[in-house]
Protein backbone atom coordinates (compact mmCIF):
# COMPACT_ATOMS: atom_id res chain seq x y z
CA UNK A 1 0.00 0.00 0.00
CA UNK A 2 2.91 2.21 1.25
CA UNK A 3 4.69 1.38 -2.23
CA UNK A 4 1.59 2.26 -4.32
CA UNK A 5 1.51 5.35 -2.78
CA UNK A 6 4.83 6.45 -3.11
CA UNK A 7 4.55 5.11 -7.04
CA UNK A 8 1.75 7.72 -7.48
CA UNK A 9 3.09 10.71 -5.54
CA UNK A 10 6.78 10.21 -7.64
CA UNK A 11 4.48 9.58 -10.79
CA UNK A 12 2.53 13.15 -9.94
CA UNK A 13 5.68 15.26 -9.25
CA UNK A 14 7.01 13.70 -12.59
CA UNK A 15 3.90 15.05 -14.30
CA UNK A 16 3.86 18.36 -12.02
CA UNK A 17 7.68 18.88 -13.13
CA UNK A 18 6.59 18.20 -17.13
CA UNK A 19 3.75 20.35 -16.92
CA UNK A 20 5.85 23.16 -15.43
CA UNK A 21 7.92 22.83 -18.06
CA UNK A 22 5.28 22.97 -20.48
CA UNK A 23 4.50 26.54 -19.54
CA UNK A 24 7.74 27.83 -20.73
CA UNK A 25 8.82 28.35 -23.91
CA UNK A 26 10.90 25.09 -24.43
CA UNK A 27 14.29 25.38 -25.64
CA UNK A 28 16.20 23.20 -27.25
CA UNK A 29 19.52 21.62 -25.74
CA UNK A 30 22.31 23.38 -27.12
CA UNK A 31 25.42 21.18 -27.58
CA UNK A 32 29.07 21.74 -28.70
CA UNK A 33 28.10 19.80 -31.93
CA UNK A 34 24.18 19.17 -32.16
CA UNK A 35 21.02 20.68 -30.66
CA UNK A 36 17.79 19.35 -30.13
CA UNK A 37 14.55 19.93 -28.44
CA UNK A 38 13.28 17.40 -26.57
CA UNK A 39 11.34 14.46 -27.27
CA UNK A 40 7.85 15.29 -27.91
CA UNK A 41 7.96 18.68 -28.60
CA UNK A 42 7.11 18.42 -32.40
CA UNK A 43 7.75 21.61 -34.89
CA UNK A 44 5.82 23.77 -35.45
CA UNK A 45 3.35 23.29 -32.81
CA UNK A 46 0.43 23.11 -34.87
CA UNK A 47 2.41 19.86 -36.69
CA UNK A 48 0.90 18.13 -34.02
CA UNK A 49 1.00 17.24 -30.16
CA UNK A 50 4.28 14.89 -29.39
CA UNK A 51 4.69 12.46 -26.08
CA UNK A 52 6.07 14.99 -24.55
CA UNK A 53 8.03 14.43 -21.50
CA UNK A 54 8.31 10.81 -23.36
CA UNK A 55 11.88 10.37 -22.43
CA UNK A 56 12.54 6.84 -22.08
CA UNK A 57 15.23 5.00 -24.63
CA UNK A 58 12.72 2.01 -26.00
CA UNK A 59 16.03 0.99 -28.19
CA UNK A 60 19.03 1.65 -26.05
CA UNK A 61 22.07 1.20 -27.71
CA UNK A 62 21.24 1.02 -31.21
CA UNK A 63 23.16 2.67 -33.90
CA UNK A 64 22.34 5.69 -35.46
CA UNK A 65 20.44 4.44 -38.97
CA UNK A 66 22.57 6.77 -40.66
CA UNK A 67 26.04 5.87 -41.53
CA UNK A 68 27.53 9.49 -41.47
CA UNK A 69 26.74 12.31 -39.54
CA UNK A 70 25.54 15.51 -39.99
CA UNK A 71 21.75 14.21 -40.10
CA UNK A 72 18.54 16.58 -39.05
CA UNK A 73 15.45 14.67 -37.31
CA UNK A 74 12.50 17.55 -38.65
CA UNK A 75 9.37 17.33 -40.28
CA UNK A 76 9.29 16.71 -43.80
CA UNK A 77 5.38 17.90 -44.00
CA UNK A 78 5.54 20.95 -42.24
CA UNK A 79 9.44 22.30 -42.87
CA UNK A 80 10.35 24.64 -45.48
CA UNK A 81 8.65 22.99 -49.10
CA UNK A 82 7.07 20.60 -47.03
CA UNK A 83 3.21 20.30 -48.66
CA UNK A 84 2.29 21.95 -45.00
CA UNK A 85 4.62 24.12 -44.69
CA UNK A 86 6.11 27.26 -45.75
CA UNK A 87 6.56 27.87 -49.31
CA UNK A 88 10.18 27.18 -51.05
CA UNK A 89 12.51 24.59 -51.62
CA UNK A 90 12.74 21.43 -49.90
CA UNK A 91 16.54 21.68 -50.13
CA UNK A 92 17.00 24.92 -48.56
CA UNK A 93 19.58 25.18 -45.78
CA UNK A 94 17.21 25.63 -42.97
CA UNK A 95 16.05 22.42 -43.31
CA UNK A 96 19.55 21.35 -42.75
CA UNK A 97 20.15 22.81 -39.64
CA UNK A 98 19.87 21.89 -35.84
CA UNK A 99 17.75 21.96 -33.90
CA UNK A 100 16.79 18.56 -34.37
CA UNK A 101 12.74 18.42 -33.24
CA UNK A 102 10.56 14.93 -32.91
CA UNK A 103 7.94 14.33 -35.46
CA UNK A 104 6.49 11.15 -34.17
CA UNK A 105 2.76 11.68 -33.72
CA UNK A 106 2.50 14.32 -36.15
CA UNK A 107 -0.33 14.97 -37.58
CA UNK A 108 -1.09 11.68 -39.67
CA UNK A 109 -4.82 10.67 -40.94
CA UNK A 110 -3.82 6.79 -39.66
CA UNK A 111 -4.28 5.15 -36.48
CA UNK A 112 -1.46 5.30 -33.98
CA UNK A 113 -2.37 3.95 -30.19
CA UNK A 114 0.60 5.94 -28.67
CA UNK A 115 -0.16 9.43 -29.95
CA UNK A 116 -2.75 12.14 -28.95
CA UNK A 117 -6.25 11.25 -30.54
CA UNK A 118 -5.77 8.18 -31.45
CA UNK A 119 -3.57 8.87 -34.88
CA UNK A 120 -0.37 9.95 -35.84
CA UNK A 121 3.18 9.43 -37.94
CA UNK A 122 4.98 6.06 -36.59
CA UNK A 123 8.63 6.68 -36.90
CA UNK A 124 10.81 10.03 -37.55
CA UNK A 125 11.91 11.42 -40.86
CA UNK A 126 15.50 12.14 -41.00
CA UNK A 127 17.40 13.86 -43.35
CA UNK A 128 21.00 13.14 -44.43
CA UNK A 129 23.98 15.51 -44.25
CA UNK A 130 22.64 17.10 -47.44
CA UNK A 131 20.27 17.82 -49.98
CA UNK A 132 21.14 14.79 -52.22
CA UNK A 133 19.92 11.39 -52.94
CA UNK A 134 21.88 8.33 -53.04
CA UNK A 135 24.07 9.70 -51.79
CA UNK A 136 24.18 8.27 -48.21
CA UNK A 137 23.96 5.14 -46.73
CA UNK A 138 21.08 4.20 -43.91
CA UNK A 139 22.91 1.43 -41.88
CA UNK A 140 21.48 -1.64 -39.42
CA UNK A 141 20.81 -0.23 -36.00
CA UNK A 142 21.30 -3.75 -34.93
CA UNK A 143 22.57 -7.13 -35.79
CA UNK A 144 19.64 -9.03 -36.94
CA UNK A 145 17.73 -10.35 -39.92
CA UNK A 146 16.44 -9.20 -43.14
CA UNK A 147 12.77 -10.22 -42.36
CA UNK A 148 11.18 -8.38 -45.68
CA UNK A 149 11.99 -6.04 -48.73
CA UNK A 150 8.62 -4.04 -50.00
CA UNK A 151 8.31 -2.31 -53.09
CA UNK A 152 10.06 1.31 -51.06
CA UNK A 153 10.65 -0.66 -47.42
CA UNK A 154 13.24 -2.73 -45.90
CA UNK A 155 12.19 -4.11 -42.30
CA UNK A 156 14.99 -5.21 -40.46
CA UNK A 157 14.17 -7.84 -37.15
CA UNK A 158 17.07 -7.09 -34.79
CA UNK A 159 18.14 -9.48 -32.25
CA UNK A 160 16.67 -7.72 -29.62
CA UNK A 161 13.10 -8.60 -30.84
CA UNK A 162 12.55 -4.81 -32.07
CA UNK A 163 11.44 -4.31 -35.78
CA UNK A 164 12.76 -1.54 -37.59
CA UNK A 165 11.51 0.03 -40.69
CA UNK A 166 13.37 2.28 -43.22
CA UNK A 167 11.21 3.58 -46.03
CA UNK A 168 12.31 5.28 -49.22
CA UNK A 169 15.70 4.08 -49.83
CA UNK A 170 16.68 3.77 -53.80
CA UNK A 171 15.52 0.05 -54.40
CA UNK A 172 18.74 0.02 -56.65
CA UNK A 173 20.55 0.51 -54.34
CA UNK A 174 19.87 -2.17 -51.36
CA UNK A 175 23.39 -3.98 -50.30
CA UNK A 176 21.22 -6.80 -49.21
CA UNK A 177 18.58 -9.31 -49.85
CA UNK A 178 15.74 -10.85 -48.13
CA UNK A 179 16.67 -13.46 -45.34
CA UNK A 180 19.95 -12.29 -45.57
CA UNK A 181 22.04 -12.09 -41.80
CA UNK A 182 22.78 -8.85 -41.29
CA UNK A 183 25.29 -6.86 -38.77
CA UNK A 184 25.45 -3.79 -36.89
CA UNK A 185 26.47 -0.57 -39.11
CA UNK A 186 26.26 -3.12 -42.53
CA UNK A 187 24.89 -0.50 -45.45
CA UNK A 188 21.55 -1.38 -45.99
CA UNK A 189 20.75 1.20 -48.88
CA UNK A 190 20.71 4.67 -50.02
CA UNK A 191 18.53 7.57 -48.79
CA UNK A 192 16.26 8.42 -51.58
CA UNK A 193 12.60 10.13 -52.17
CA UNK A 194 11.19 7.17 -53.30
CA UNK A 195 7.68 5.79 -52.61
CA UNK A 196 6.72 3.90 -55.78
CA UNK A 197 4.52 6.34 -57.66
CA UNK A 198 3.78 8.67 -55.19
CA UNK A 199 5.52 11.56 -54.86
CA UNK A 200 7.96 12.32 -51.45
CA UNK A 201 11.11 14.25 -50.30
CA UNK A 202 14.64 13.08 -49.68
CA UNK A 203 14.64 11.33 -46.19
CA UNK A 204 14.90 8.25 -44.75
CA UNK A 205 11.53 7.57 -42.56
CA UNK A 206 12.66 5.26 -39.46
CA UNK A 207 10.54 3.19 -37.28
CA UNK A 208 10.93 1.25 -34.34
CA UNK A 209 8.14 -1.41 -33.34
CA UNK A 210 8.08 -3.95 -30.04
CA UNK A 211 5.70 -6.18 -28.03
CA UNK A 212 4.86 -5.18 -24.89
CA UNK A 213 3.34 -7.11 -22.65
CA UNK A 214 0.79 -6.27 -19.78
CA UNK A 215 -0.68 -8.92 -17.42
CA UNK A 216 -1.71 -11.63 -20.32
CA UNK A 217 -1.74 -9.53 -22.85
CA UNK A 218 0.32 -8.16 -25.53
CA UNK A 219 0.28 -5.79 -28.08
CA UNK A 220 2.98 -4.68 -31.21
CA UNK A 221 2.82 -1.67 -31.45
CA UNK A 222 5.28 1.45 -32.88
CA UNK A 223 7.28 3.38 -29.62
CA UNK A 224 9.21 6.30 -30.01
CA UNK A 225 12.24 6.46 -31.55
CA UNK A 226 13.69 9.88 -31.23
CA UNK A 227 15.24 9.78 -27.55
CA UNK A 228 16.65 6.33 -28.29
CA UNK A 229 17.84 8.04 -31.66
CA UNK A 230 19.52 11.18 -29.72
CA UNK A 231 21.30 8.92 -27.63
CA UNK A 232 22.55 6.87 -30.86
CA UNK A 233 23.77 9.89 -32.84
CA UNK A 234 25.83 11.43 -29.75
CA UNK A 235 27.37 8.10 -29.97
CA UNK A 236 28.03 9.13 -33.68
CA UNK A 237 29.27 12.13 -33.17
CA UNK A 238 32.22 11.26 -30.46
CA UNK A 239 33.22 8.20 -33.03
CA UNK A 240 31.64 5.13 -31.44
CA UNK A 241 28.48 4.51 -33.31
CA UNK B 1 -3.91 14.78 -17.71
CA UNK B 2 -2.00 13.20 -20.89
CA UNK B 3 1.09 14.30 -19.16
CA UNK B 4 0.19 12.25 -16.11
CA UNK B 5 -0.43 9.35 -18.33
CA UNK B 6 2.61 9.28 -19.85
CA UNK B 7 4.20 9.71 -16.41
CA UNK B 8 2.69 6.84 -15.18
CA UNK B 9 3.38 4.92 -18.40
CA UNK B 10 6.97 5.93 -17.97
CA UNK B 11 6.99 4.69 -14.60
CA UNK B 12 5.58 1.73 -15.29
CA UNK B 13 8.83 0.68 -17.57
CA UNK B 14 11.05 0.37 -14.49
CA UNK B 15 10.59 -3.13 -14.15
CA UNK B 16 10.80 -3.31 -18.24
CA UNK B 17 12.06 -7.27 -19.39
CA UNK B 18 12.09 -9.11 -22.54
CA UNK B 19 10.93 -12.67 -23.20
CA UNK B 20 8.42 -15.08 -24.56
CA UNK B 21 5.00 -15.18 -24.79
CA UNK B 22 2.88 -18.54 -23.93
CA UNK B 23 1.60 -19.79 -26.84
CA UNK B 24 -1.74 -21.36 -26.64
CA UNK B 25 -1.54 -24.03 -29.39
CA UNK B 26 -5.30 -24.49 -30.76
CA UNK B 27 -6.61 -27.96 -31.53
CA UNK B 28 -6.55 -29.19 -34.38
CA UNK B 29 -9.39 -27.95 -36.99
CA UNK B 30 -10.74 -30.80 -38.09
CA UNK B 31 -12.79 -28.94 -40.86
CA UNK B 32 -9.69 -27.28 -42.20
CA UNK B 33 -9.19 -29.58 -45.28
CA UNK B 34 -5.58 -31.29 -45.67
CA UNK B 35 -3.72 -29.77 -48.29
CA UNK B 36 -4.04 -32.17 -51.57
CA UNK B 37 -0.13 -31.93 -52.47
CA UNK B 38 2.32 -30.98 -50.36
CA UNK B 39 3.03 -27.03 -49.41
CA UNK B 40 6.36 -26.23 -51.58
CA UNK B 41 9.19 -27.44 -49.92
CA UNK B 42 10.55 -23.72 -49.14
CA UNK B 43 7.48 -23.08 -46.77
CA UNK B 44 7.58 -26.08 -45.19
CA UNK B 45 11.39 -26.63 -44.81
CA UNK B 46 11.53 -22.93 -44.06
CA UNK B 47 9.26 -23.35 -40.57
CA UNK B 48 10.33 -26.58 -39.63
CA UNK B 49 11.72 -25.31 -36.54
CA UNK B 50 9.39 -22.22 -35.64
CA UNK B 51 7.48 -22.74 -32.49
CA UNK B 52 4.77 -20.75 -33.42
CA UNK B 53 1.70 -21.18 -35.46
CA UNK B 54 2.66 -20.26 -39.21
CA UNK B 55 -0.61 -18.67 -41.02
CA UNK B 56 -0.78 -17.47 -44.33
CA UNK B 57 -3.18 -16.60 -46.97
CA UNK B 58 -4.49 -19.72 -48.43
CA UNK B 59 -4.57 -18.19 -51.96
CA UNK B 60 -1.14 -18.00 -51.95
CA UNK B 61 -0.23 -21.44 -50.09
CA UNK B 62 1.05 -22.83 -52.92
CA UNK B 63 3.15 -20.57 -54.30
CA UNK B 64 6.74 -21.92 -54.79
CA UNK B 65 8.25 -18.08 -55.11
CA UNK B 66 7.13 -17.08 -51.92
CA UNK B 67 10.48 -15.94 -49.07
CA UNK B 68 10.59 -17.56 -46.22
CA UNK B 69 12.48 -15.87 -43.48
CA UNK B 70 11.90 -18.22 -40.28
CA UNK B 71 14.07 -18.57 -36.80
CA UNK B 72 12.79 -20.87 -33.91
CA UNK B 73 10.61 -17.59 -32.29
CA UNK B 74 9.99 -15.54 -35.61
CA UNK B 75 8.81 -15.46 -38.86
CA UNK B 76 8.33 -13.12 -41.83
CA UNK B 77 6.80 -14.73 -45.61
CA UNK B 78 6.58 -12.60 -48.25
CA UNK B 79 4.80 -13.16 -51.84
CA UNK B 80 5.79 -11.26 -54.43
CA UNK B 81 3.24 -10.13 -56.41
CA UNK B 82 3.37 -8.06 -59.86
CA UNK B 83 3.50 -4.32 -58.77
CA UNK B 84 2.79 -5.36 -54.54
CA UNK B 85 4.23 -7.67 -52.42
CA UNK B 86 2.55 -9.31 -49.46
CA UNK B 87 3.97 -10.03 -46.22
CA UNK B 88 2.81 -11.94 -42.57
CA UNK B 89 4.86 -12.38 -40.14
CA UNK B 90 4.13 -13.76 -36.83
CA UNK B 91 6.83 -13.10 -33.29
CA UNK B 92 6.34 -14.41 -29.95
CA UNK B 93 9.09 -12.37 -28.09
CA UNK B 94 7.90 -9.65 -26.11
CA UNK B 95 10.77 -6.76 -24.92
CA UNK B 96 9.13 -4.63 -22.21
CA UNK B 97 6.85 -5.56 -19.62
CA UNK B 98 4.60 -3.19 -18.31
CA UNK B 99 2.47 -3.00 -15.16
CA UNK B 100 -1.43 -3.74 -15.35
CA UNK B 101 -2.09 -0.68 -13.17
CA UNK B 102 -0.71 1.78 -16.37
CA UNK B 103 -3.88 3.49 -17.42
CA UNK B 104 -2.96 4.50 -20.60
CA UNK B 105 -1.46 0.88 -21.91
CA UNK B 106 -4.10 -1.01 -19.99
CA UNK B 107 -6.51 0.89 -22.25
CA UNK B 108 -4.93 0.73 -25.39
CA UNK B 109 -4.61 -3.44 -24.92
CA UNK B 110 -8.12 -3.52 -23.59
CA UNK B 111 -9.70 -1.75 -25.99
CA UNK B 112 -8.14 -3.71 -29.20
CA UNK B 113 -10.60 -5.38 -31.47
CA UNK B 114 -9.56 -8.56 -33.04
CA UNK B 115 -7.95 -7.43 -36.03
CA UNK B 116 -7.04 -3.77 -36.63
CA UNK B 117 -6.66 -2.77 -40.09
CA UNK B 118 -4.67 0.33 -41.15
CA UNK B 119 -3.74 2.16 -43.61
CA UNK B 120 -0.15 4.48 -43.08
CA UNK B 121 2.77 5.17 -45.34
CA UNK B 122 0.82 3.55 -47.93
CA UNK B 123 1.12 0.10 -46.37
CA UNK B 124 -2.12 -1.60 -46.16
CA UNK B 125 -1.88 -3.57 -42.78
CA UNK B 126 -4.15 -6.40 -40.36
CA UNK B 127 -2.94 -6.71 -37.04
CA UNK B 128 -4.06 -9.71 -34.78
CA UNK B 129 -3.39 -11.15 -31.90
CA UNK B 130 -3.79 -14.88 -32.27
CA UNK B 131 -2.98 -17.92 -30.01
CA UNK B 132 -1.04 -15.23 -27.89
CA UNK B 133 1.10 -14.50 -30.79
CA UNK B 134 1.15 -11.33 -32.50
CA UNK B 135 0.85 -10.49 -36.50
CA UNK B 136 0.90 -8.57 -38.91
CA UNK B 137 -0.68 -8.98 -42.64
CA UNK B 138 0.49 -6.36 -44.91
CA UNK B 139 0.04 -5.18 -48.48
CA UNK B 140 2.45 -2.85 -49.78
CA UNK B 141 2.31 -1.15 -53.54
CA UNK B 142 4.32 0.42 -56.13
CA UNK B 143 0.85 2.39 -56.71
CA UNK B 144 -0.31 2.74 -53.23
CA UNK B 145 -2.71 5.55 -53.70
CA UNK B 146 -4.83 4.07 -56.83
CA UNK B 147 -3.43 0.50 -56.99
CA UNK B 148 -6.63 -1.83 -55.73
CA UNK B 149 -4.92 -3.90 -53.77
CA UNK B 150 -3.64 -1.86 -51.05
CA UNK B 151 -7.30 -1.25 -49.99
CA UNK B 152 -8.09 -2.03 -46.65
CA UNK B 153 -11.20 -4.70 -48.44
CA UNK B 154 -7.99 -6.49 -49.98
CA UNK B 155 -6.29 -6.62 -46.64
CA UNK B 156 -9.49 -7.99 -45.13
CA UNK B 157 -10.15 -10.42 -47.79
CA UNK B 158 -7.07 -11.46 -47.02
CA UNK B 159 -6.86 -12.41 -43.51
CA UNK B 160 -10.42 -14.26 -43.84
CA UNK B 161 -8.50 -16.39 -46.33
CA UNK B 162 -5.69 -17.30 -43.75
CA UNK B 163 -4.78 -20.58 -42.52
CA UNK B 164 -2.51 -22.23 -40.63
CA UNK B 165 0.33 -24.46 -41.96
CA UNK B 166 2.47 -25.58 -39.45
CA UNK B 167 4.56 -24.53 -36.27
CA UNK B 168 6.80 -26.28 -33.86
CA UNK B 169 4.93 -27.11 -30.64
Amino acid sequence: MKNKLLKVLLALSISLFYTSCSKQDVKPHEGKKFSYYPPGILKPSLSGIGRKGDNYIYAPGIRFPLESAPAYINSQVYGIGGYLGPQGSLCDNRNYQYPWSDNYCEKRSWKMPLCHGGKGHQGVDIRSSSCEKKKYYAVAVENGVISSIGKYTVTLRGVSGRTYRYLHLDPNSLQIRRGQQIRRSQRIGLVSDYMGKTKTSIHLHFDMQQTIKIGNRSKKVFVPPYSSLIDAYKRLLQGRP
Amino acid sequence: MRILLISIFLFSFSHAQSGLLDVVWPKPNLKQQKPSIPYPSVLTQGIKNTALPIYIPSNYAYDKKMIVVAEQNFYAISFLLDGAIINISGDKTYQETISSENPEFSAITKNTAPVEYNKAEGIVTANFNKHNVNYILSIECDDPESDQRCTISMVSTLYSKLIMVGGKQ
